[in-house]
């Protein structure tokens, strides 16, 4: 067993789980990307060697595209056109503050950075991650790294970050734009339930040329509250209290509150041709990558 | 109108529990911490509570919604709420019940009583009691009887009703309302209750003092009874049995069959059809020279209501000669007694003091001694009464005497003349005799000359002048007279005719002087009892149908059966208006008794069943309460 163990590469993912994740790329709804060479195709024409389409000859056109095989058929010259493949940054933000200690979120939250960082990596894509933990403090940040030699790099941060903090999502968002530079995507694993506006942060990924994939972790506490009678609520991060009575009660409202929540980040994200997910903490991690974000259109 | 009263109105203090209640909850709310991630959705479902509705508020410390709501119906009930119904609330409330032999009524085959049904009207009054009221039990049927003081306990009231029988004797109302007035004296009475079938005399000599409630319950289904149950001799040893039956409205066209039992053996049966208004009378003839015990059944074909009137007793005497008592010195009664049947006449030597006889007359003042059921003194003034009259010699001048006495009964005493004129004192009354217990049955113009007087169950006539000294014995009246003598005497003896004795009180028995008796009734009671210095045995309580049996010593002395034979009783009759002294008149009424209904139970009942459910509300929670 404790040579099984030492063989593991992480011990945030099974060997097996980074396997497969290395054939996996991150499936972008906008083609968002830098204009350094990469793996991604970009919408606007460039050089390559895949084929994209054809156009009518102008003059000033460089001679070395036009198909002359089209040209001895028609006796008109056509140009064709191949796609330009660039670079994708991969910003992972991590929400590093104490209310994901609970129920394992934080422990899943990192095991999604690390397969987006892995698939990232192996695309060849930069990727940067950054964990926002508490409020006033630099983010731990990953810096911009690229390649699978860099697989090590990422996965020793993630190991180990620590969660704890009374950072909010939208201030941490801000402090990575403050550090980021570059266009991509941007990966936000959290729990989102923050007091703050949602809106702000993602206009500013949004304005940074980041594609917005916000992706909600929830304890099964926080999806299905098993809580009766007259209790007094304590907030983890702030140590706030609320006196709720007869909870049982306002449990149907509560799961309003938290659909309405969800469709709130749906909406953010929709407007910005960005994507949103809710998982559960406790969803089995294979499952989660492997089938429900690809049918997702997450992954492919 | 109040549509809702308050016996303690005072109570509504508590009200201010309320006060402490609510502090005590919100400040001894003892609530479980619970860590979560973020308050964030949190305080959105309370803001969003908090402006949905007020209730809302309550709904979230229904606990304390719960303990209001018991605190105010325990408050409630404190303040004893009632719904007023009854026009005059009255703070003592003397219930008088009939429980005579119609009461046994039933309504339909298997049905109830008369008398449950009244009580059931009773218990609801009773469960009705405001804690300011007071009610008295009173059952009534040929007597009444107190079964409760005013109180308001109600145990002791409903043991009490239910202790209470149908008593099979007529009702008479009279004593229940006059017992009711002498509490009156005691306590303020206002109105009674009076709850029965109506079955009860409509004319009753009293005089209302307080309001009277004539509640009547709905009479019993049809019956017939046997409502007259005689005997009379028509020979030396032959009887005729008469037996009326009798029915209620609704039984008029009924029919049945009537048997006549002696000795417990059958002698006769007929069917019997009632007529409409008409009482049926079946007549048995028999030959009985020996003592007999009558019963005569009666077996109605369709659903009888009553069973009580369906049997009557009879004792028939044992057949003998009238034993008559005359000295040879009456030659004329002598002479006019020889030729009567069925008596035998004594010799003169057989007038000794301590002799029986059922028959005595005589003219000599010692044989006053003599034991007899009937005796004519002729020709003295009686000890007590020679202050008030005295014989001198004068003309009988017979000015009246009275025709209705059975010894005068077809006899003339107008033209009797003779030398001995009986003469009152002076400042001598009629009235002076009645007080010393003589009846006057023919005056002379300057006196009585026939008196009177009951001693016992003895009776005895006075003719003040001698019948031999005047004209008397040859008038066509004297044998009439005489006959009426030997008539007299064979009721006295009970040789002519019996009949039925009634429920009550058993009939006079001549007994022997000042013996101890015990009597033992059909339902196995027993009652020890000394008969007077006459021999007479009175005054014994007969208050269940069937025969009585008198013994001294272990033997039997005698047997006396009664039984219910009262038309009224049997008609089932229902009076619908009361009569009483000064034209007061009270109508019956079939609306359920009024009485304010208290609603204390009912407020403390949901107290009890709100705090259950908020036990079951505190107690659900399924892993308990939370660990902090």
């Amino acid at each position: 067993m404790a040579d099984e163990a030492v063989k593991q590469f992480t011990t945030l993912l099974d060997n097996s789980i980074l396997g497969r994740l290395e054939r996996m790329r991150i499936a972008p709804r906008r083609k968002m990307t830098n204009r350094a060479h990469g793996e991604h195709l970009s919408g606007k024409g460039g050089t390559s060697i895949e084929f994209s389409d054809f156009r009518d000859y102008v003059a000033g056109d460089d001679l070395r595209f036009v198909d002359w095989n089209i040209f001895s058929r028609l006796n008109r010259p056509y140009v064709k056109q191949f796609r330009y493949e660039e670079q994708m940054c991969v910003v992972i933000i991590i929400d590093a503050s104490t209310s994901m200690k609970f129920d394992g979120k934080f422990e899943r939250a990192c095991q999604l950075a690390g397969a987006f960082a892995l698939m990232g990596l192996f695309s060849l894509e930069p990727v940067s991650i950054y964990a926002c933990g508490p409020s006033g403090s630099e983010p731990a940040i990953c810096p911009r790294c690229t390649g699978r030699v860099s697989r090590g790099r990422v996965f020793q941060f993630l190991e180990g970050l620590q969660a704890g903090g009374d950072s909010a999502i939208e201030s941490a968002v801000e402090a990575v734009l403050r550090r980021h530079r570059g266009r991509g995507v941007a990966i936000v694993l959290s729990d989102f339930l923050t007091f703050g506006s949602l809106g702000r942060p993602f206009n500013l990924l949004f304005s940074a040329g980041l594609e917005v994939c916000a992706l909600q972790i929830l304890s099964p506490a926080e999806i299905d509250p098993e809580l009766t009678g007259d209790l007094r609520f304590v907030d983890s991060e702030t140590e706030q209290t609320l006196d709720v009575s007869n909870v049982g009660e306002l449990i149907s409202v509560y799961h309003d509150r938290r659909r309405e929540l969800e469709r709130e980040l749906d909406e953010h994200c929709r407007r910005r041709r960005g994507r949103f997910l809710t998982t559960r903490s406790d969803d089995p991690i294979e499952w989660l990558l492997f089938d429900r974000l690809r049918r997702q259109g997450w992954v492919r | 109108m109040n549509w809702l009263g308050f016996f303690s109105l005072g109570s509504a203090w508590l009200a201010l529990l309320l006060v402490p209640l609510v502090l005590v909850y919100f400040l001894k709310l003892r609530r479980a911490r619970q860590q979560i991630s973020s308050l964030a959705l949190w305080y959105q479902v309370v803001n969003d509570q908090r402006v949905n509705a007020p209730f809302q508020k309550f709904k979230r410390n229904l606990l304390l919604l719960l303990q209001i709501l018991v605190l105010a119906c325990l408050v409630l009930a404190a303040m004893q709420p009632f719904l007023p119904r009854a026009s005059v609330r009255a703070q003592y409330q003397p219930v008088l019940i009939d429980c005579s032999a119609s009461m046994g009524a039933l309504d339909a085959p298997g049905g109830e009583r008369r008398l449950d049904v009244a009580k059931k009207q009773v218990l609801t009054l009773i469960d009705n009691l405001l804690p300011d009221q007071r009610v008295a039990l009173i059952a009534f049927h040929s007597t009444a009887r107190r079964l409760t003081d005013f109180t308001d306990n109600k145990t002791i009231l409903k043991d009490a009703l239910a202790k209470l029988d149908v008593v099979p004797v007529p009702s008479q109302t009279v004593d229940a309302l006059r017992m009711t007035q002498a509490l009156a004296h005691t306590v303020p009475i206002e109105r009674v209750l009076m709850v029965t079938d109506g079955n009860v005399p409509a004319d009753a000599d009293f005089e209302l003092p307080f309001d009277l409630v004539y509640e009547q319950i709905p009479a019993g289904g049809p019956n017939m009874g046997i409502t007259v149950f005689n005997a009379r001799r028509s020979g030396l040893d032959q009887w005729e049995v008469f037996v009326g039956v009798d029915g209620s409205g609704s039984a008029s066209q009924a029919s049945g069959k009537l048997e006549l039992f002696r000795d417990g053996a059958s002698v006769g049966s007929e069917p019997v059809l009632l007529v409409p208004g008409r009482t049926k009378r079946v007549v048995f003839r028999l030959e009985s020279a020996n003592a007999a015990s009558l019963e005569a059944r009666l077996t109605p074909d369709g659903f009888d209501s009553l069973d009580s009137d369906n049997t009557a007793y009879l004792q028939l005497p044992k057949s003998r000669p009238l034993s008559v008592f005359i000295p040879s010195t009456l030659t004329s009664f002598r002479r006019a007694f020889h030729v009567q049947k069925g008596i035998e006449l004594a010799d003169e030597g057989a007038g000794s003091a301590g002799a029986s006889f059922d028959v005595v007359v005589s003219d000599r003042p010692e044989d006053v001694k003599l034991d007899s059921g009937v005796a004519l003194y002729v020709g003295f003034v009686p000890k007590d009464l020679a202050k008030l009259v005295t014989v001198g010699k004068g003309s009988i001048d017979v000015v009246d005497w009275e025709r209705s006495s059975p010894l005068l009964a077809h006899v003339t005493l107008s033209e009797v003349t003779g030398v001995e004129q009986p003469r009152s004192a002076e400042g001598v009354h009629d009235g002076d005799f009645e007080k010393q217990g003589y009846a006057i049955l023919a005056s002379g113009r300057t006196g009585p000359l026939l008196l009177e007087r009951r001693v016992g169950v003895r009776l005895e006539y006075y003719l003040l002048f001698h019948v031999d000294q005047s004209t008397l014995p040859f008038r066509v009246g004297f044998p009439i007279l005489a006959a009426n003598v030997l008539e007299i005497g064979r009721m006295q003896a009970g040789l002519a005719e019996v009949r039925g004795s009634r429920t009550g009180v058993l009939p006079p028995l001549q007994l022997k002087p000042r013996m101890m008796y015990r009597v033992v009734g059909p339902q196995g009671s027993v009652v020890d009892m000394a008969a007077n210095e006459s021999g007479v045995l009175n005054g014994v309580s007969a208050l269940s149908i069937g025969q009585y049996r008198v013994s001294e010593g272990g033997t039997e002395a005698a047997r006396v059966g009664v039984s219910l034979l009262d038309s009224m009783e049997t008609s089932l009759v229902a009076v619908k208006q009361l009569r009483f002294k000064e034209n007061q008149e009270v109508a019956a009424t079939s609306d359920r008794i009024d009485a304010d209904r208290p609603l204390w139970p009912t407020f403390a009942l949901a107290g009890l069943g709100v705090l259950l459910v908020e036990w079951w509300y505190f107690q659900r929670r399924p892993g308990g309460w939370p660990e902090t």
